[in-house]
């Protein structure tokens, strides 16, 4: 130890010394294990949904298919309508998004920009719902939105989210670093507030918006427990996730598992595809929302 | 310039604002108030009728209403905290993992962990259903290569609880991490060359430094944790429906099935004010914890 004692770590590791050793060995294996643990469960969905029938119901498993086949995506097409279910996962998850983005760019830039009365605890009051698990005003809402005639429909699916906490927090985050000499200029020019938010703060804040964007999508394309209880049955509304059920009570048993696999696969694919793309963004907004240790 | 936007306050906040009232905070007002009625789901809410705590004496009664709702509650209780137990640890471990290799790996890792975060909760039950298969799943296959029996997962009432904990932290744990590491930026570089420099071994590092510098991110990761474990609902709703013998029914489902599909709308208000309140004491209490660590 003595000989390097002076010689400070330059580079950013946290327990690694100077020299390389035989840690390094243990860093690697458990690097290796980790990602295996994370993908198995997805690599093993992928690997069933191709094999057969037969395979799948073996005695111990079967891992890799002999002669892969898409049997099992057929039969899904043949119980659930895939097309129907996926349009309407696309137009639940794209909807709410731009309602989402929206709402939470007009109140994020008045937080950000704006002094008035009770702003503060207007502010708390709206943040205060993030912390608020769904089902805690799941009986009132699925009244309320029964109420408007919007049970049993895709509307009463997305009116309910088109604005949330966490997207007004994200905004005025974001929207507080834009230069207020900007939009004094604006409005020196005689731009109206709104033209101001969309032709100048918006654009400034590019990033933040893709990162919400994904973020809604995503969350809203996996929801779950409201389209169910808003849909009550119907099943030409059901978004994917909620079709996937009806493969499980399909030939229950050990008989169903290609196709369940199938649907799976099918459903994962979309989220996962945007977040193979545009990860960046997802770990970003995480680490820029303001958990500042 | 003041006056000039002062009209404008109201137009940038109406749209968000009603929105959340009516969808959010009304209900939230409506819950409380339905909970000290009796009242049908079926109907307005103009048929309530105001019976005191009578819904809470129910459910924390001796009648088959109070056995299920505190075997409901009990098993969110242990769900929660074990799932809280696991992610934690985990978490921080990972984020050390993923923070040491500061490069193509380390994202490379990153990328990997947060991926089970986008998949939507219904097919991770589902997958896990199959992995967790007694006799066609790999698990007790991999199980068996290392010499140990098979488990009977999530068909035992003594193991589902625990067999859904897990596949939860599998598909929360990298969300958890990314904070961690967000955590870990913040923390100086100087301290550690400082300590270096005085020959503190890596684990005297870990304990002086690090784990004392994470305490907000971990606080805020627990808080998160907890509100996220309590909505649990896919695996139990399409897999096990609370079985075996009630040993997986949780509260978002129970309150659920009590609200919504029996219409018993006073029971289940009462029961979401239960789970409310239990909420807002057990971050009190995490708030609480903090602070002592903080002030020792």
């Amino acid at each position: 130890m003595t000989a390097t004692t002076n010689q400070a770590p330059t580079r950013g590791l946290i327990f690694r010394r100077v020299r390389p050793t035989g840690g390094d060995v243990i860093v690697a294996t458990l690097m290796l294990v980790v990602v295996v643990a994370s993908a198995f469960p997805l690599v093993w969905m992928v690997l069933s949904s191709f094999k057969t029938t037969a395979e799948t119901m073996q005695v111990p498993p079967v891992w890799l298919p002999r002669s892969p086949s898409f049997d099992a995506y057929d039969k899904v097409a043949g119980v659930i309508n895939v097309g129907r279910s996926m349009w309407n996962s696309l137009v639940i998850a794209s909807v709410t998004t731009a309602g989402i983005l929206l709402t939470s760019l007009m109140a994020g830039y008045a937080f950000a920009k704006y002094r008035f009365r009770g702003s503060n605890l207007l502010f708390a009051l709206l943040i205060a719902t993030m912390f608020l698990p769904p089902i805690v005003t799941l009986i009132p809402l699925y009244r309320i939105v029964g109420s408007l005639g919007l049970n049993a429909s895709l509307g009463g699916v997305i009116l309910p989210n088109l604005a949330n906490a966490f997207g007004i927090f994200l905004m005025r985050q974001f929207i507080a670093g834009v230069p207020d000499d900007l939009i004094d200029a604006a409005r020196v020019d005689g731009a109206s507030e709104l033209r101001i938010l969309f032709s100048i703060v918006a654009p400034s804040v590019i990033p933040a918006i893709a990162a919400l964007a994904l973020f809604a999508f995503v969350y809203h394309w996996n929801s779950y427990l409201w389209p169910l209880t808003v849909l009550q049955g119907n099943s030409d509304q059901y978004p994917i996730v909620i079709s996937l059920s009806r493969l499980l009570s399909y030939n229950r048993g050990a008989m169903n598992t290609g196709l369940v696999m199938a649907g799976a696969t099918l459903a994962v694919l979309p989220p996962l595809v945007l977040f193979v793309f545009l990860q960046r963004f997802f770990v970003d907004s995480i680490v820029g929302s303001g958990v500042k240790g | 310039m003041t006056t000039s936007y002062r009209g404008s306050v109201w137009v940038m906040l109406t749209p968000a604002v009603a929105l959340i009232g009516v969808f959010i905070l009304l209900p939230m007002a409506l819950t409380i108030w339905l909970s000290l009625q009796d009242w049908s789901t079926q109907t307005g809410f103009q048929t309530a009728r105001f019976i005191g705590l009578d819904n809470f004496l129910e459910i924390f009664g001796t009648t088959s209403i109070g056995r299920d709702f505190k075997g409901a509650f009990v098993n969110t209780a242990i769900y929660t905290a074990l799932s809280v137990i696991l992610i934690l640890p985990l978490s921080v471990g990972l984020g050390l993992l993923v923070y040491q290799r500061n490069v193509a790996g380390g994202n490379f890792l990153r990328a990997v962990l947060f991926s089970t975060y986008m998949v939507p909760m219904i097919a991770v039950a589902l997958v896990w259903s199959k992995l967790y298969s007694p006799s066609e799943g790999p698990f007790n296959q991999m199980l068996g290569w290392i010499g140990l029996g098979g488990q009977p997962w999530l068909s035992s009432p003594g193991t589902a609880l625990i067999s859904i904990v897990f596949l939860n932290v599998w598909q929360q744990v990298g969300y958890f991490t990314v904070l961690v590491i967000a955590g870990l930026t913040q923390i100086p570089r100087s301290l550690y060359e400082a300590a270096w420099i005085d020959g503190a071994e890596p684990h005297q590092q870990f304990y002086a430094i690090t784990l004392p510098l994470l305490r907000r991110t971990l606080l805020f990761s627990a808080v998160i944790a907890v509100i996220n474990a309590v909505q649990v609902f896919e695996p139990v709703a399409l897999i096990t429906q609370g079985g075996p013998v009630g040993s997986t029914n949780v509260l978002t489902y129970h309150i659920r099935r009590v609200g919504i599909e029996r219409a018993q709308g006073g029971l289940g208000s009462a029961m979401a004010v239960t789970l409310m309140l239990s909420l807002i004491i057990v971050i009190f209490a995490l708030f609480a914890f903090a602070r002592r660590k903080d002030e020792e």
